[in-house]
């Protein structure tokens, strides 16, 4: 089943999302790449019905490019989430809606707050310091209760991040095996290993 | 045709509710001056107690048609759902945790459940599913534990009292009971816990969870959880793991019931509300550094924002 | 599953003595599982209009920014505020203009409106998902915890109520009643109007 999971932390946010394109009882690849950068300082951690989620990450993605060539200036990350979560929500009483859900994480350079939205596929938009989709979420959000911290350096809230994962892989029937990981700071994105 | 065939059949439900129903018949004769004799568990002389049944050509069909709240939830009787409860064995012997919410649908039915069944001074079942099942059944077992105290002269082990628990359950397989319980206790072979539910399934094992609020409490239990744990630390996840799922579940919550199992038979710890144990902790307890348990309590103050030194300076 | 229980939550309204409260839960679900402990459901119109949207999470931040974009044209265009009476009609036909694709809401409105001869009257209104409208002299109730606030509220409230007493009344009904509500809870948020100020203060609900 899909998973993602993100969680935030002194000046960063970390995503993670399940690697696992599956139809019907087949993995049809396995190091699927289900987390767009949007904007320098903006991820998006996307999962859902086959189709609508690259359909709708890729629009997502062009907009807010297209905003950036306009104003010459990024959206922040309340901003875009706002946006997409209008998106969606517009979707959901059109003809066919998107069915794609969300973790839109980001650092507001102005601010030098790191944001996370977790954002469902009814539009349902909620700024939380940890988030999840997906099954892994009823194993993950009361181990993040638990153990994270908004104050946590990046090691440590790797190795939340890790917890959760193995917590998920040992209880889940169906887990994911692996997962790309994405940070956003003030430095940008980047990719990191777990 | 196939109705046709499952009454007269002899493997279906159906049949296993006629035979129930001639046993009931039989059982008529001792209505007026038996009744209490046996506190409502039947004759144990005959070995199964009987139930009456709905006059229906399919009576199993019946109960679902008016029980079964996921397909039709504006059905007449609704059965108790929501749950959390967890036991795990661990070098100081068994802890057993529990909520104590009753939903009837989004309805807070009762806060104050006892979802623990004291079977007897060294075993203790809990309660998930049907309450009514559970209780019945599992007091119905204790008096059978009882029995083969006096034939054997020995207590019955944890492994006999769960299978016999097992097979009870599996022979009404089909008929609409619905229970996930542990079996809990300690005897010859040391602490031990065993899972049984409905299905007919019955699992050994050092740590289980069950009902709607079990992978919350996974997720702490999981985490926390060694063999050579002390019995504080033993008794603070117990609680703790309640707490992470009467927070995080609708339909768990109220207040935690802490079991510690040891040589000696069950011990009853405590009894902690789980919005104090958000708000204040437990309390001055053992295992317990005195801390809230709730998040926003733990973070209160932090901040993740990162803002450069300079500009912090200036 | 009925989509008006999805996520949860349930707004209460009060009338006293030249004074009204809204009050709601703060509680995001997603079905049985708590995703939110802040998601607030009751929105400033006005200085003296507050509503309260609990349904359908999507719908209430959906609503907030059409209201919002409402109230705003109306201002530009009356160049005045907007009474109680004249935004719950705004409400109401806002509404009705989605009857065969309703937003799933069932809007609770609190404000205190200016009577001709210069005095105050307090103001409470709502309406169901498609616009009708319910003005109670009373209190009013909506969302998932709406039967036990309805009893809660019975058996507390009196008249002419101080803003201090009304805000005990309201927060008292509240609390009992999320208390016996699954889908309703994780804290609570009120408001209490009078004519010159509005005291808003959080409370510490029960967290299961």
């Amino acid at each position: 089943m899909e998973t993602s999971f993100a969680i935030t932390g002194k000046g960063y946010v970390i995503v993670a999302a399940d690697t696992t394109a599956a139809r019907s009882i087949v993995k049809m690849k396995v190091d699927e790449d289900k987390i767009k950068t949007l904007s320098p300082h903006l991820l998006m951690a996307y999962s859902g019905e086959p189709g609508d989620t690259v359909q709708f990450a890729e629009y997502v993605e062009r907009n807010i490019r297209l905003y950036q060539i306009r104003n010459l200036y990024p959206l922040r990350p309340s901003a875009a989430a706002s946006w997409i979560r209008r998106s969606l929500a517009e979707s959901l009483r059109s003809r066919k809606p998107y069915s794609v859900n969300l973790l839109v994480g980001g650092y507001d350079t102005a601010t030098h707050t790191p944001h996370l939205y977790w954002v469902d596929y009814f539009g349902t938009m909620t700024e939380v310091p940890f988030g999840a989709h997906g099954y892994g979420s009823y194993f993950a959000l009361s181990l993040l209760d638990r153990y994270h911290n908004p104050e946590a350096s990046l090691e440590e809230g790797l190795a939340t991040l890790r917890r959760a994962i193995d917590e998920v892989s040992k209880r889940l029937v169906v887990s994911p095996g692996t997962y790309k990981v994405k940070v956003v700071d003030k430095d940008g994105v980047r990719e990191v290993e777990l | 045709m196939n109705s046709f065939a499952e009454r007269f059949s002899t493997t279906t439900a159906a049949s296993h509710m006629r035979n129930a129903q001639k046993l009931a018949e039989e059982d008529d004769e001792f209505d007026g001056t038996m009744w209490g004799s046996s506190a409502g568990f039947g004759s144990i002389a005959k070995g199964v107690p009987s139930f009456t049944v709905p006059a229906v050509a399919d009576p199993t069909a019946f109960l679902r048609l008016h029980t079964d709240d996921h397909a039709d939830p504006s059905c007449r009787i609704k059965i108790q759902h929501g749950t959390t409860t967890l036991a795990f064995r661990f070098q100081g012997g068994v802890i057993v945790a529990v909520d104590s919410r009753a939903t009837a649908g989004s309805y807070i039915a009762s806060g104050t459940v006892k979802k623990v069944i004291e079977i007897n001074p060294y075993l203790l079942g809990t309660m998930a599913g049907g309450a009514a099942d559970c209780q019945y059944w599992e007091t119905y077992l204790g008096m059978h534990c009882r029995l083969h105290e006096l034939r054997n002269r020995e207590r019955i082990s944890v492994s006999a009292a769960s299978k016999y628990l097992s097979n009870l359950v599996y022979s009404y397989k089909g008929m609409g009971l619905s229970m996930g319980t542990m079996i809990c206790g300690w005897d010859k072979t040391g602490p031990a816990v065993f899972y049984v539910d409905s299905d007919g399934t019955r699992l050994k094992g050092d740590l289980f969870s069950v009902g709607s609020g079990s992978t919350f409490a996974y997720g702490v239990l999981d985490q926390g959880y060694r063999w050579d744990l002390t019995d504080e630390e033993a008794q603070e996840l117990g609680r703790r793991s309640i707490y992470a799922a009467g927070h995080r579940d609708a339909f768990s919550g109220n207040s935690c019931n802490l079991y510690h199992v040891k040589e000696d038979g069950w011990k009853f710890i405590g009894n902690y509300d789980i919005s104090k144990l958000h708000y204040d902790g437990p309390g001055n307890v053992p295992g317990s550094d005195g801390r809230p348990y709730g998040y926003d309590i733990r973070v209160e103050g932090l901040s993740s924002t990162n803002a450069p030194e300079v500009a912090a300076a200036a | 599953m009925s989509i008006m229980e999805y996520n949860g939550g349930s707004v209460v309204a009060m009338v006293g003595k030249d004074c009204v409260a809204i009050a709601s839960d703060l509680r995001l679900g997603n079905q049985a599982l708590g995703i939110s402990s802040n998601f607030q459901k009751i929105f400033p119109v006005t200085d003296r209009i507050y509503l309260g949207l609990p349904g359908l999470a999507t719908d209430v931040t959906t609503l907030r920014e059409r209201f919002r974009f409402r109230v705003n044209m109306y201002t530009i265009k009356e160049e005045r505020e907007i009474e109680p009476e004249t935004f719950a009609h705004l409400v109401s036909s806002t509404l009705y203009e989605h009857r065969f694709g309703p937003y799933f809401i069932e809007p609770v409105i609190a404000g205190i409106s200016k009577t001709p001869s210069g005095g105050v009257k307090p103001f409470i209104a709502a309406t169901d998902l498609i616009g009708c409208l319910n003005f109670a002299k009373d209190f009013v109730v909506a969302g998932t915890a709406s039967s036990k606030l309805f009893g809660v509220a019975e058996g507390l409230w009196e008249p002419d109520l101080e803003p201090e007493d009304l805000f005990e009344t309201i927060s008292q009904t509240l609390l009992n009643a999320v208390d016996r509500d699954a889908y309703s809870g994780w804290g609570g948020i009120v408001h209490v109007i009078t004519k010159d100020k509005v005291v808003t203060r959080t409370l510490k609900g029960r967290m299961d």
